[in-house]
């Protein structure tokens, strides 16, 4: 209710605030979007569509969070890593194996760094990747129905950060360790980190056409800390570039013991050559534990499979593709530019932005003039390898993203700014301060040959006084500026969900036409639907009760079940026969220590339930599906012994 | 909450009733029970809502036709309607006897505009109180369930 007083009040406000206006600068320096028309610029009015999608990564959440740019309003959180009360994730009987791991059910993870599939060099709105951190991980979400299909462990790796960037056409996405660790594990001491350790650099091959990943070949590399990636483009296709840290080998209070070297590294692999050795059978077969887990969009069910055995490629086995380049100083990002010739460090330690030369990178190589070898990887001479240098652009460079109109974005952690620097000259041009510490930032398609450059998204990592205060933890937060013209502008600040690392993003027309509705009842092969109600049953083996149930705008069939006895296990297999988009319906039942069930429209979903107490137990629908949505219910019968033949009412 | 929700929900239904018009529907939808009420014999010359504006029924039925739309009445319709008693939806056993031929798919393939729209369809909905769902049939799916509903008015099947 907006009454008289409050509104005249909301009046003085609103004056006050526009007197405020004229005399601030126009650099954002204000702290708020008050200048011009930046109102106007995210407002995406009643009823009108965002101009992008940006899947942003949930961080310590293991989720993916989908949101419309520019108005940065939250659509979607895609379960991925970690369980989904929700949405059943990780509790039905369908997802419980996309969670299984070599060390069994793992319900958590972190993940850091989304990115899309690309055709060509430019992301085509199929498929995103992104990397579990802490049990290394890498996940493909579909984005016709925006769900994750597959999941595909990674052994050897300890800590998957440098993961999952993907190959111009998608051929790899690449999995690289954060943390070396013995390879094979063994019991060893901890200060044998140099003699022991390894870093394995492992690379999937993504299936063109249906997707589905597999590991085609790990490189075993120095026990050096592996951080971020990208791949080429163009005249650097064949290649991939990490950055490295840590080449102390530090493995004790690293923030001081591997800040040491002057120079760490960017390491060049020329993919391409290790996947012929791979196919030419060089290198050995390691037998080792990993999951591979794949959803089924016919049975709507996911399977686990516990594979055995990698190819592993040593040094040895591959002289000639790979290079280090040396990059000051602990590096973090490290990005192409949209040409593929530029190969951009950032060195959180370092005073300048290195950017390197791929065809210098090329002639050096074939001087043979190499600084030293370390385990076989010739170390390159920086100068010979250096495009230039952008000199004082800030404090703590971390992260590269490109406009495709001749200029990079770099985010300054330490001194909490993006700066816009000329591919050129290496000449800052501009700067702007966000609020605060960023980490990662995104222009859509800021990491592909055709950006569309007309917004960077900054996410940070500290939000202090920008929000309303919930107490000791703040909302993690995004901003959007405008990079359309000469000077970038703040537009606005948005929340995001767990803590944001990377985000990718791509016009909406992109996705939005290829977007499912429903389920096809006609096309599901689940091997518990019940695609009519006349079909709905009740079944009993041993102490397993089986209810092929139905769910309809608005009642459940059968919704009167007994027979059930304490102690049986319960599957609760239910079918959505609705037909029309936007029509969920939920299912809960009293006491399951378990989720509900959110089944989508012709989905089949399985709740499993094990009552404990004898007693007439409701269910009802979970999700509001019409007027008599209240009257969607039903109830189970629980006897302590009895017959245990069940019965339900048939309709 | 809820049941908040659903009163406010409820209220809001009989004031639109109330309010657009619904004095039309001098008895129920006519399908408690397999007989035709009387207002409905104006069918024929009621304005047709919906996509399909003309459907050529045969004078016999057609035999595959009618099979194939079985398969898809059971599968899609039959959570809500039986043939020859009120369920959530009315009975369809003699459906074909009382609705046209582009009603009965207009309703089945165009729901969203016979509800908004057709002066039955607004009054079976206020005895009903369940908005019937699109159940995404295609053209030719929905002219099956229209042969198995004019065989199963015919013969029983």
């Amino acid at each position: 209710m907006i009454t008289s007083r409050s509104f005249f009040r909301g009046c003085l406000t609103l004056i006050a605030a526009l007197s405020l206006v004229s005399c601030s600068k126009d650099d954002g320096s204000s702290g708020g979007a008050f200048s011009g028309d930046a109102a106007s610029r995210v407002y995406v009015a009643p009823g009108q569509k965002d101009e992008f999608y940006s899947f942003v990564s949930g961080g310590f959440s293991g989720q993916l969070a989908v949101y419309g740019i520019p108005s940065g309003r939250l659509f979607r959180v895609i379960p991925v890593f970690s369980v989904d009360p929700e949405k059943g994730w990780g509790f039905t009987e369908e997802t419980k194996p996309m969670l299984n791991t070599s060390h069994g059910f793992v319900p958590w993870d972190d993940s850091h760094h989304p990115d899309m599939s690309q055709t060509g060099g430019v992301a085509d709105g199929k498929w995103v990747f992104i990397n579990g951190n802490n049990t290394p991980r890498i996940a493909r979400i579909d984005l016709t129905d925006f769900r994750t299909k597959e999941i595909l462990e990674i052994p050897n790796s300890a800590g998957n950060h440098s993961s999952p960037f993907s190959t111009e056409n998608s051929e790899y996405v690449v999995s690289g360790t954060r943390f070396s660790v013995p390879i094979p594990q063994e019991d060893i001491s901890i200060t044998q980190y140099s003699e022991k350790f390894r870093g394995a650099l492992t690379f999937v091959k993504v299936d063109k056409t249906s997707g589905q990943m597999d590991i085609d070949f790990q490189l075993l590399v120095p026990g050096f800390d592996y951080d971020l990636a990208r791949a080429g483009k163009g005249p650097s296709h064949d290649w991939m570039f990490m950055s490295c840290y840590n080449t102390e080998q530090a493995n004790t209070m690293k923030e001081i013991n591997a800040s040491q070297n002057d120079k760490d590294f960017i390491i060049a692999i020329n993919w391409k050559k290790c996947a012929e050795l791979a196919a030419q059978g060089k290198g050995t077969i390691m037998n080792v534990d990993y999951a591979h887990n794949v959803y089924n969009d016919a049975t709507h069910s996911a399977t686990s499979t516990i594979k055995k055995q990698i190819r592993i490629l040593t040094t040895a086995d591959i002289k000639g593709a790979l290079y280090y380049m040396p990059t000051p100083k602990s590096p973090h990002g490290c990005d192409v530019d949209p040409s593929g010739e530029l190969i951009v460090g950032g060195g959180k330690l370092a005073t300048v932005i290195p950017v390197m030369s791929f065809s210098k990178m090329l002639k050096a190589i074939e001087s043979g003039k190499f600084d030293k070898e370390i385990d076989g990887i010739p170390v390159l001479n920086y100068k010979d390898c250096l495009a230039g240098e952008v000199v004082r652009p800030g404090l703590g460079p971390l992260h590269t993203e490109f406009d495709g109109k001749g200029y990079a974005y770099t985010s300054m952690f330490v001194s909490s700014e993006i700066v816009k620097w000329s591919l050129k000259d290496f000449k800052v041009v501009d700067r702007v301060p966000t609020y605060y510490s960023i980490g990662h930032l995104n222009i859509p398609g800021g990491n592909s040959t055709k950006p569309w450059g007309k917004y960077v998204i900054a996410y940070n990592k500290i939000t202090k006084d920008r929000y309303l205060p919930t107490g000791p933890e703040l909302t993690q937060s995004a901003q959007l500026y405008d990079i359309s013209g000469e000077k970038m502008k703040l537009l606005l600040d948005f929340p995001t969900i767990g803590e944001p690392h990377y985000a990718v993003a791509c016009p909406a027309d992109l996705i939005m036409k290829n977007s499912r509705k429903m389920y096809q009842l006609k096309e599901n092969k689940h091997p518990h639907a019940t695609l009519k109600e006349a079909d709905t049953k009740v079944t009993r083996s041993g102490n397993e009760v089986h209810v092929y149930m139905t769910s309809i705008r608005s009642h459940f069939s059968p919704d009167n079940i007994e027979g059930v006895k304490v102690g049986d296990k319960v599957y609760w297999h239910v079918t959505n026969l609705e037909q029309d988009w936007d029509v969920p319906h939920g299912f809960a039942v009293i006491g399951a220590n378990n989720s509900e069930l959110l089944i989508m429209p012709g989905e089949t979903c399985t709740l499993l339930w094990e009552p404990k107490r004898a007693g007439v137990f409701p269910f009802y629908c979970t999700d509001f599906c019409s007027a008599l949505h209240q009257e969607m219910q039903g109830y189970v019968r629980v006897s302590n012994g009895g017959s245990g033949q069940v019965t339900w009412n048939k309709k | 909450m809820k049941a908040t929700i659903y009163s406010r929900l409820l209220g809001l239904a009989m004031l639109l009733f109330t309010t657009a018009g619904f004095g039309a529907c001098t008895q129920d939808g006519g399908d408690k029970k397999e007989e035709a009420p009387s207002f409905m014999e104006t069918q024929q010359e009621k304005k047709t809502y919906g996509k399909i504006k003309k459907v050529d029924v045969g004078s016999t039925i057609d035999a595959t036709m009618a099979k194939s739309g079985k398969e898809v009445f059971e599968m899609k319709c039959t959570a809500c309607h039986k043939y020859d008693e009120r369920y959530v939806g009315p009975a369809l056993g003699k459906v074909t006897e009382r609705r046209t031929p582009e009603y009965i798919m207009n309703m089945i393939l165009d729901t969203e505009t016979m509800i908004e729209n057709d002066d039955t369809v607004k009054c079976l909905l206020q005895e009903f109180m369940m908005k019937m769902p699109n159940q995404s049939v295609d053209e030719k799916e929905a002219r099956g369930v229209l042969e198995h509903l004019r065989e199963h008015a015919a013969t029983g099947k």
